[in-house]
């Protein structure tokens, strides 16, 4: 009963955030409104509700599986963008390259050290 | 008698039920073998599980559509599975607030910028308008890059085939830089590995150490918010 009433309350919050968007003319997307919805409502209740938590998991873990059968579609429609096979490539390769680099420069200059209680002699 | 025979599974697919099953089955068989293959960072579970229902397709010449309307019943469980994704989010609240500064100064320009190189670089390699939507949240874990592509008008099997060869490609640059800007922060590894490389990368942090799989994530999830905000609002000024 615990996980029906969660999932209840995922359903309800993806409403509320298409409710939102739908409102207020956003260019997010219904599930993504709700996702900060929730968090939301959780921070300002200070914890989560146990329901939510015990519906979710079980969700979360099947996530790779509700995505698959979009993987599926990449073999039947690839034909169609052969001739794209340049802008991908750049885009994937050079494009992650680039972000990968930008993100490590970035992030160790911003980063304080570590503190010393855990050094870093576990590399 | 093999007339009706070869008959019988397009019968089947004429409910969702057969095609859910099929995903299902798919799923759970595709985590065997990559099990067995000893969880290859290169080859994600969900290639192979997405090659079984390739190859169950081709041989039972069940048409692709059809598969697709049939397993659109299970998709729809992505919608609350995304609002699911606010739980850990939540768990991380105390890591971002102890880190707020280095977050903030480096997760907006990092998010911004994935996706800004992809859309260049395609744009300049001659890519249509749909491709270039379609890369653009390539950096985004796929329930929300999803919705993000839907919103800029994508396509969402390019989309997939894009999720997928970044997060390869994601764990792999981390590993060579790493190594040539002699960074050994398991913090800033971790989080260079879910910005860019989004659940694969997370799966490969997990694997360096605990500190760098909870930045990870962390990084994956702060990325997908803030790219799900800005990717729709800059595109719809932009285009």
């Amino acid at each position: 009963m615990h996980v029906i009433k969660g999932f209840l309350i995922l359903l309800l919050f993806l409403l509320s955030g298409d409710a939102l968007v739908t409102l207020l003319n956003l260019p997010i997307s219904a599930g993504v409104a709700g996702m900060l919805l929730i968090t939301l409502w959780f921070m300002l209740r200070g914890r989560m509700q146990e329901d939510v938590a015990l519906a979710s998991q079980p969700l979360i873990a099947v996530l790779a599986m509700l995505i698959m059968p979009g993987v599926v579609g990449v073999f039947f429609v690839a034909g169609r963008y052969a001739d794209q096979w340049l802008a991908f490539v750049a885009a994937l390769v050079v494009g992650t390259f680039l972000s990968v680099l930008t993100t490590l420069i970035l992030m160790s200059r911003f980063t304080p050290k570590e503190p010393t209680k855990d050094e870093d002699r576990s590399c | 008698m093999l007339d009706s025979l070869l008959a019988l599974p397009n019968h089947l697919f004429e409910t969702p039920i057969a095609a859910i099953a099929l995903t299902l089955l798919a799923f759970f068989a595709g985590n065997q073998v990559f099990q067995w293959m000893g969880r290859p960072s290169w080859c994600p579970g969900i290639l192979i599980a997405a090659l079984i229902v390739v190859l169950t397709l081709v041989l039972l010449s069940v048409n692709y559509e059809v598969y697709q309307q049939g397993a659109a019943w299970l998709v729809l469980l992505l919608g609350p599975a995304t609002v699911a994704l606010g739980i850990p989010l939540y768990q991380q609240m105390h890591h971002i607030r102890a880190l707020w500064k280095p977050i903030l100064f480096t997760l907006p320009p990092a998010a911004i910028l994935a996706a800004v190189y992809s859309v260049l670089l395609a744009w300049l390699a001659g890519a249509t308008p749909e491709v270039m939507a379609s890369l653009a949240p390539k950096s985004v874990t796929a329930p929300i890059a999803i919705s993000i592509t839907e919103q800029l008008g994508g396509s969402i099997p390019v989309l997939m085939g894009g999720l997928l060869i970044t997060g390869v490609m994601a764990t792999f640059w981390v590993s060579v830089l790493v190594k040539i800007l002699n960074i050994q922060d398991h913090r800033v590894i971790g989080f260079a590995l879910g910005i860019n490389g989004h659940a694969i990368g997370t799966v490969r942090a997990f694997e360096l150490s605990p500190t760098a799989g909870a930045f990870s994530s962390l990084g994956m999830g702060l990325t997908a918010v803030f790219t799900a905000l800005f990717l729709p609002i800059a595109w719809r000024l932009v285009f």
